[in-house]
């Protein structure tokens, strides 16, 4: 089972690495929208001249020790020197260093605050949660749709992400768009970002939440607009509803779901008991499109047959630690059919 | 400099220097056995700092080997995750807060009297209590490691992580408790150097003229005072919160977890700084030694290091740029934090210059150097790049950031303390280090670290976050990650290469001869190694490079040609001159060999371990039985029998300093003053803060302070202070009558005080847990309070400390050390009642 786990060790892969070197999912240096290849370019300009500084800095040093004829120096011509290196070095270097790179640098930044733009971007909430990530599209037409570990945005126009913590500080970044940004219980931050053209992009939780920090993965898409607005309109609620409780096979499974899962999952279309709902320990993530969802467990599986309910059985091996509860009550055949019932939420 | 000129006429016969050495060596004595525990000098102690500090180190170390052991290949469950985070923060923990900060002041306690001319530093018995609570404090955070409790929420320990709610075993609070003892020990070393270099300098030693490793200490120590009161306020509102319930960082009791971070950072950042500076300290000793002429731009590297430590209490936001902060704060904090650059780069230009201007030797202690050049500059120009906000915003929190900040700390605090190590060694022992075994050690360590970093900025920049426990293989990393791996086993070879050299070295090194690096500065002109009291006789010295121009000192002070050369009154005595010119001002007698120190130490530690297992009568007990060993410590003063056996002044000499107005005392107070106003204003920037910018901030209508009250307490309090300041005049004017009834008065006023305080506390009927501004509210009354009731007590004793004639007319200084408290605890008290109660009647609450 390991291979699902993580991809093969491929050795064809570890070669692309190696060849194109920036290349990756959530790499800085593999830019994807403006307000990262803004950042590129000046990491690239940077990583240039200071190397640069590094070579002279120690070539001098290693120099004063080559050097054989040593002319002479009077007092004053020494002080002349030392001023010389240390003016020169010490001052003058990193005032016009700090400078330019203050004007170059600065600017690199704007296109990542949410400043107001004549046509209001689309806004997305994202939470974050120990240890996963709910995604809100409170603009979608119809109505708010709601999802989790995944996140679909309208290629080649800016989109403003309004993010908060539900729990702890998490840190929102999708590497190859843009900046991260912080996602703090009580405060609501903002961060503007934009993808170039339609494309699968890697991001991670950037700030140490815990126990499963390393799992909580999102899989960011963006599409066209035309392909995004159908998304949206697949996941509203009306469609959601019909979809969870279309087949009857699937009764037995949804009546467990409803007994154990409920109280932390929502799934549109279950009607759940009240008293249910009072005992929620804690939210999980919302389960109405599961079944459309690439990947399992903020990314620690990928979504093929099965693969629900053998998370079911096993997450606790999978991501040690995570917020749901074992269920030891429940049988390997009935964890199985909730998954393959949750299979079916695909809209 | 006139050393030897100006005291030869003071010829002693042989027969006499006998006695007066053997004289010195009875009153200086260090005890064997069990007695070996009561050892208050500074020698002894800065050791026991530097090896407890290499044990740490090891710890650390292993720590280390294991994260880079589970990140080697992806996926791996060599640890699983919970263990991983506790090896992840305790590595942090460890290094920065158990053997960087402490071995660092280990060697300024062990180095400075030696470099200023001082037989020992100003408040010895202060060194050997902060040593203990270092060890104590050390070893019970470390055992939460074995118990598998250890905290696991990073070592910088953001809330609400760390909060009860998300980490609710013991590990928090291991750490609060654990490294709020350690930096006990931090505070009395910092107030303690502060003191030792402004006043203890020996005669000559003008501010100017003094060893630039002096410069870069006093700029630590000051830093040390100033910057870690932040964080031991953060770590007490964070741990009161644990245990007790009061929302200083919870958004819906009106607390905000952004707070914690200002706190941490507040001390986080100088503490950068605080490690750094001794090491440029380091570099700048060496240089100009290996080049063999003095550094060009003494003035410069001055002007560099007061400047580093100004404006480090600047940039503490560049860890918080991605907190959401606005653009121009931003910005400002992102220029700020490149100016650094400036300091520095003058820095690495002038030892650059002194390298160019001389003709330097390559020994191994000058490979570090040379190291510390290449990877520190490597790191501080990442640095620049980190403070540029949007490309802060990309790399901040992944493994870029890992890899920055040990190329600034091993560069710039590792690398120049190896090479010190290896510099001071024939001091340690008498014996020189091999070459090849350095040599080898230097290497490994060399390659081995930028192996491991230099590759993991590219693993950062390839979107790797920093501290999580396995990653996938499809991610691209695990080349780099790899090749860091077996890199950082390459390091530690390095470093056991080091360890085994060093203790070969003890046991087969060539003996040294006197000044075997042709040094200019005075540790080298003691024995080797150096005996409790460093030198037999304290010369003048009023040049920057002593042994350069006065190569036969090392000779004249062992024959006792110069000051402070009689020791048969059984006092330890050192100069105290003057802060700017090094004009002798008073012969200060240190105490000597005591179980005080140890004592309360171990009373902390007993509350620490009860705050730990909630067992809070016990708690309150060992504090009291605390408070009573520190002041029955403070007891043995001024003219009291064991802290001065004969007080009589010598012929010749200047006053003792208990007879003047203006002892260490008065200093000593000040400085903690000062680390104790830090901790003040912090605590009075959470409140505003609060007030300001927390989300869900509450503030009843009308202030549950009574204002008549305090206002009356106040004048109790101001009451006091003014007689106080009566009395210590009519003592300048050496009249003391009435002097035991005034202080009992004064003490009975700051009794009134605390019985008002408290009435107000109960009037006020706060609900701690309820909300931040209760919570605030109490722990600002609580501190008033205390200090009340230390001010009060204090002046009680001082009452009977002059019926037994330990303080008076003959002995005038300790009333005017307490006068300063009195000063601070008038002015905290006032500026306490204008932000809590009248502040908020003016511009109002709101619910």
């Amino acid at each position: 089972m390991r291979a699902r786990l993580i991809r093969v060790w491929s050795i064809p892969a570890f070669l692309a690495v190696l060849l194109t070197g920036c290349a990756g999912n959530k790499s800085i240096l593999d830019p994807a929208g403006r307000a990262a290849a803004d950042v590129a370019l000046v990491w690239w300009g940077m990583a240039g001249f200071f190397s640069l500084v590094l070579i002279m800095v120690v070539a001098l040093g290693l120099y004063s020790f080559r050097r054989r004829s040593r002319p002479k120096l009077s007092a004053l011509e020494e002080k002349r020197l030392a001023r010389r290196f240390i003016l020169g070095g010490g001052v003058l270097l990193p005032v016009a260093t700090i400078g330019v790179l203050l004007i170059f640098g600065v600017p690199a930044g704007q296109r990542m605050l949410p400043v107001p733009l004549g046509t209001p971007p689309d806004v997305i909430q994202v939470t974050g949660h120990q240890w996963w990530w709910e995604v809100r599209y409170p603009g979608a037409e119809g109505g708010e749709v709601v999802t989790a570990n995944q996140l679909v945005m309208p290629a080649g126009e800016p989109v403003d992400f309004h993010v908060t913590g539900a729990d702890v500080i998490h840190s929102f970044w999708i590497p190859r768009l843009g900046g991260k940004i912080d996602m703090i219980p009580g405060h609501i931050n903002r961060i503007r970002l934009e993808a170039d053209s339609p494309g699968v992009f890697g991001a991670q939780c950037a700030e140490f939440c815990g126990t499963q920090h390393a799992h909580m993965q999102l899989y960011v898409e963006a599409m066209e607009r035309s392909d995004y607005e159908a998304w949206l309109a697949e996941r509203q609620a009306a469609k959601l509803e019909t979809l969870a409780v279309q087949s009857d096979a699937h009764a037995p499974a949804r009546e467990v779901f409803v007994e154990y899962c409920a109280r932390c999952h929502r799934v549109a279309g279950l009607t759940v008991p009240d008293s249910q709902w009072e005992l929620a320990p804690i939210q999980g993530p919302d389960l109405s499109d599961i079944g459309a969802r690439p990947t399992l467990g903020a990314g620690v599986l990928a979504m093929e047959e099965g693969a629900i309910g053998y998370w079911l059985e096993h997450h606790q091996q999978l991501k040690p630690g995570n917020r749901m509860p074992a269920h030891l009550a429940l049988e390997p055949p009935a964890l199985q059919a909730i998954g393959d019932w949750l299979e079916t939420l695909s809209p | 400099m006139n050393d030897s000129s100006q005291d030869s006429s003071r010829k002693t016969a042989p027969e006499d220097t006998r006695r007066f050495l053997e004289d010195l060596e009875r009153v200086w004595a260090n005890p064997r056995g069990l007695g070996a525990l009561t050892i208050v000098n500074h020698t002894t102690v800065g050791l026991r700092f530097m090896l407890t500090g290499m044990a740490f180190f090891l710890v650390g170390g292993v720590l280390a080997m294991l994260i880079r052991s589970q990140l080697a290949f992806p996926g791996q469950n060599f640890m699983a995750p919970e263990i991983y985070n506790q090896v992840v923060t305790m590595h942090g923990t460890v290094m920065m807060f158990l053997f960087a900060i402490p071995i660092l002041e280990g060697l300024a306690i062990y180095m400075i009297p030696k470099m200023i001319g001082a037989r020992d530093l100003v408040c010895p018995r202060l060194s050997a209590f902060g040593y203990w609570c270092y060890l104590f404090g050390g070893l019970i955070l470390l055992s939460s490691l074995f118990m598998e409790m250890a905290p696991s929420s990073g070592w910088f320990m953001y809330t609400p992580l760390s909060s009860k709610v998300y980490s609710p075993g013991l590990g928090s609070d291991f750490w609060l408790l654990g490294i709020t003892f350690v930096e006990i020990s931090a505070l009395s070393a910092g107030v303690e150097l502060v003191v030792s270099i402004l006043r203890t300098r020996t005669q000559g030693m003008a501010l100017h003229k003094m060893p630039l490793f002096a410069w870069y200490i006093l700029a630590m120590a000051m830093m040390i005072v100033v910057g870690f009161p932040p964080l031991i306020l953060g770590s007490v509102l964070l741990e009161l919160e644990r245990a007790v319930g009061m929302p200083f960082f919870d958004v819906a009791g009106g607390g905000d977890p952004i707070l914690w971070q200002h706190l941490f950072w507040l001390f986080g950042h100088p503490e950068v700084y605080i490690i750094f500076l001794p090491g440029a300290g380091i570099v700048s000793t060496l240089i100009p030694v290996f080049a063999g002429r003095p550094i060009v731009g003494y003035g410069w590297a001055v002007f560099a290091v007061i400047t580093t430590g100004f404006i480090s209490f600047g940039l503490w936001v560049h860890h918080m740029f991605t907190v959401g902060m606005p653009q121009l704060a931003q910005t400002f904090f992102s220029a700020a934090s490149m100016l650094v650059a400036v300091p520095t780069g003058i820095q690495i230009f002038l030892w650059l210059a002194t390298l160019w201007l001389g003709k330097p030797r390559l020994q191994v202690p000058m490979l570090w150097i040379f190291g510390f050049l290449f990877v520190f500059v490597l790191g501080g120009l990442t640095g620049v790049m980190l403070a540029l906000v949007p490309f802060n915003w990309q790399v901040h929190d992944t493994h870029f950031v890992v890899a920055h900040m040990h190329y600034v700390l091993v560069g710039g605090m590792f690398f120049p303390l190896i090479g010190g190590l290896y510099y001071w060694l024939p001091l340690f022992s008498g014996r020189m280090p091999s070459q090849t075994l350095g040599k080898w050690g230097f290497w490994l360590t060399f390659l081995g670290f930028n192996g491991t970093f230099l590759i993991m900025h590219w693993t950062g920049l390839l979107g790797m976050p920093r501290r999580v426990y396995t990653y996938g293989a499809d991610e691209g990393w695990q080349l780099f990650n790899l090749i860091s791996s077996v890199s950082s086993f390459l390091m530690a070879m390095g470093i056991a290469m080091i360890l085994v050299d060093i203790m070969l070295h003890f046991r087969f090194g060539k003996p040294a001869r006197q000044n075997p690096w042709n040094a200019d500065t005075l540790e080298w002109a003691t024995s080797m190694p150096p005996s409790p009291y460093n030198f037999v006789s304290l010369p003048k010295v009023e040049t920057r490079h002593p042994l350069w121009e006065y190569p036969q000192l090392p000779r004249t002070i062992a024959e006792g040609r110069h000051g402070l050369a009689a020791a048969f009154h059984g006092r330890r005595e050192i100069w105290g001159t003057d802060p700017l010119t090094g004009k002798l001002r008073e012969v200060i007698h240190i105490p000597t060999n005591s179980w005080w120190p140890l004592f309360a130490a171990l009373a902390l530690a007993v509350v620490c371990i009860s705050l730990l297992l909630r067992w809070y009568p016990l708690a309150g007990i060992a504090v009291l039985v605390a408070a009573g060993f520190l002041l029955r410590w403070s007891w043995e003063n001024g003219a009291h029998p064991r802290a001065a056996p004969d007080t009589r002044e010598q012929p010749g000499n200047p006053p003792l300093h208990s007879r003047t107005l203006d002892g260490p005392g008065v200093w000593t107070m000040a400085v903690a003053l000062l680390a104790n106003g830090a901790f003040f204003l912090s605590l009075l920037f959470g409140w505003f803060y609060l007030w300001t910018i927390s989300p869900e901030w509450s503030m009843p209508p009308e202030s549950p302070l009574s204002l008549t009250l305090l206002v009356l307490a106040g004048l109790a309090s101001s009451a006091g202070w003014l007689w106080l300041e009566r009395c210590v005049r009519r003592l300048r004017r050496r009249q003391g009558a009435g002097l035991a009834k005034g202080l009992y008065m004064i003490s009975a006023l700051g009794a009134v005080q605390l019985g008002l305080l408290v009435w107000v506390l109960v009037l006020a009927e706060l609900d701690v847990t309820a909300t931040a501004h209760d919570a605030v509210l109490m722990v600002s009354l609580v501190y008033v309070m205390l200090h009340t009731g230390f001010g009060a007590v204090l002046t009680l004793l001082q009452g009977l400390r002059v019926g037994y004639g330990y303080v008076g007319v003959e002995a005038p200084l300790e009333p005017v050390v307490v006068r300063l408290l009195w000063r601070y605890n008038l002015g905290v008290y006032w500026i306490v009642v204008v932000s809590l109660a009248v502040l908020p009647r003016m511009i109002g609450g709101t619910t």
